[in-house]
């Protein structure tokens, strides 16, 4: 059974379609990439599969359960989604511990040294545990965003999502930040990321997703969808961010 | 120089008197102080409440209480209530009008500091799972009372000057008692002078101590627009 099943997933603002009807389904310990030029709606989709925004119809499946029912607890179906953004969103006044144990302190009630020990076992799986008393001002890019992984990580989510992890980011760091994500990959944590990058998402996907103007156009393994697809629209969309030489 | 004396001496003379208009103006001053940040915070909490009937009604009333003189609000709880049955003493009227005024500027000082805050870490927050009064208690007041407190510490240097205008309510504080001195001795001048050096020097204990809380206070990353 798919960890997550999105049914005809539909997202208007305003009166524009954004979703024109999205569907697709993510296996336990399966990571997915999606991928489609600005606007095609993908960011939209990783934020209604947590209710971050609210569908405006359609079905969204999680652990067997419709969560877009009215009566959901959001609060609950939050805490099993891990959700790390684009501009990292770490805690500002918070240290790089305190980023990560908040959310077990209040939300998974964990007593402070539990959660501490929590933090430094995740921190050290990133490389990141000398950091763990700065501020997020006082870090590179690259080490924020993976204080945010580690942050959405502590928390034991079913499932990981990443919007465009590394596009704020300079090649160096984009290249610090694969690498982490590709050993959560190789560690078969289940994983749904948007991007644009290429780079990334051939490391650490099992298949990617491609969406053109709200909507699924292809799904297939990198390399095919990269270099051998049929499809004109995916065809084109690879061709200006791969080069081909 | 006799003249001098003469001030001199009234000044010991009152010393009892001004010493007690001292304590009210102070004391006066720390309430208003600490219920104008309380009272600032609730109305920045609904101001930022999903409701929006009840976000709406917040703003209105904070614009309603800054666009209006703090003596009108004094002069109508201390002069216009009794008619009405019910009578205030000066001090519960002073207590009351500034917290209510206190509160509307603290709570658009911390709406200003909210809107210069990086919204991301609110979306991360829902994200993780936190409801809203726990974003707002963990994530967003800490930082907006930080960054505003420059605003919030020049408001207890207000609150303190405006602590003259309560002796206009008969409330006994310290400007209540030089005046009477002043009418009494006919030394207007100097007594005004005397009064104005007695603010100055409360005033500058306060900056000190703001300046000093501001350094220590100031957001990780921030520190330098703190000391601007």
């Amino acid at each position: 059974m798919a960890l997550i099943d999105v049914q005809d997933l539909i997202k208007r603002f305003d009166g524009k379609e954004v979703l024109k009807g999205v569907t697709m389904s993510l296996s336990e310990g399966q990571s997915k990439v999606v991928m489609g030029a600005s606007g095609c709606g993908k960011s939209t989709l990783l934020k209604c599969l947590n209710l971050l925004v609210s569908p405006t119809s359609g079905r969204i499946i999680f652990k067997g359960e419709d969560i877009t029912r009215p009566d959901m607890d959001i609060h609950r179906l939050r805490q099993d989604i891990g959700f790390v953004f684009q501009h990292f969103a770490l805690y500002t006044h918070l240290t790089v511990e305190e980023n990560i144990t908040l959310g077990l302190r209040k939300i998974k009630k964990m007593k402070t040294a539990a959660a501490r020990e929590k933090a430094a076992f995740e921190l050290e799986r990133v490389g990141m545990i000398e950091h763990r008393n700065k501020y997020p001002a006082h870090l590179s890019g690259g080490q924020k965003q993976r204080a945010a992984i580690v942050r959405a990580l502590a928390m034991d989510p079913a499932v990981l999502f990443l919007d465009e992890p590394t596009s704020a980011l300079d090649p160096q760091m984009s290249r610090e930040v694969v690498t982490v994500i590709n050993k959560l990959y190789l560690d078969n944590i289940t994983m749904l990321c948007v991007t644009h990058d290429p780079f990334l998402a051939k490391y650490i996907s099992d298949s990617i997703v491609f969406m053109h103007e709200g909507v699924v156009v292809a799904e297939d393994v990198a390399e095919r969808l990269f270099y051998e697809h049929e499809d004109p629209r995916v065809r084109q969309f690879y061709l200006s961010v791969i080069d081909h030489r | 120089m006799i003249l001098m004396d003469a001030f001199v001496q009234d000044l010991i003379h009152y010393s009892p008197q001004i010493l007690a208009g001292l304590k009210n103006t102070l004391l006066l001053m720390a309430i208003m102080s600490v219920t104008g940040i309380a009272g600032g915070i609730g109305l920045f909490y609904l101001s930022l409440a999903q409701n929006r009937f009840l976000r709406r009604g917040t703003e209105r009333f904070i614009s309603f209480f800054i666009g209006t003189p703090l003596l009108v609000h004094l002069f109508l709880m201390y002069y216009g209530l009794p008619p009405l049955g019910i009578r205030l003493s000066a001090f519960a009227v002073a207590v009351i009008g500034f917290t209510i005024n206190v509160s509307a500027y603290n709570a658009r000082y911390l709406m200003t500091a909210y809107n210069g805050l990086d919204k991301t870490q609110i979306e991360a927050a829902r994200a993780q799972g936190f409801r809203f009064f726990q974003i707002f208690r963990l994530i967003i007041l800490p930082q907006a009372l930080r960054l505003s407190v420059p605003s919030l510490t020049n408001q207890v240097i207000q609150n303190l000057k405006d602590t003259s205008v309560a002796f206009l309510i008969q409330y006994p504080d310290f400007f209540a008692q030089m005046q009477e001195i002043a009418s009494t001795n006919f030394q207007f001048f100097k007594t005004y002078v005397a009064a104005g050096l007695v603010y100055l020097a409360l005033v500058s204990v306060i900056v000190a101590a703001a300046r000093r809380l501001e350094r220590k206070v100031a957001l990780p990353g921030l520190e330098t627009l703190g000391r601007a």
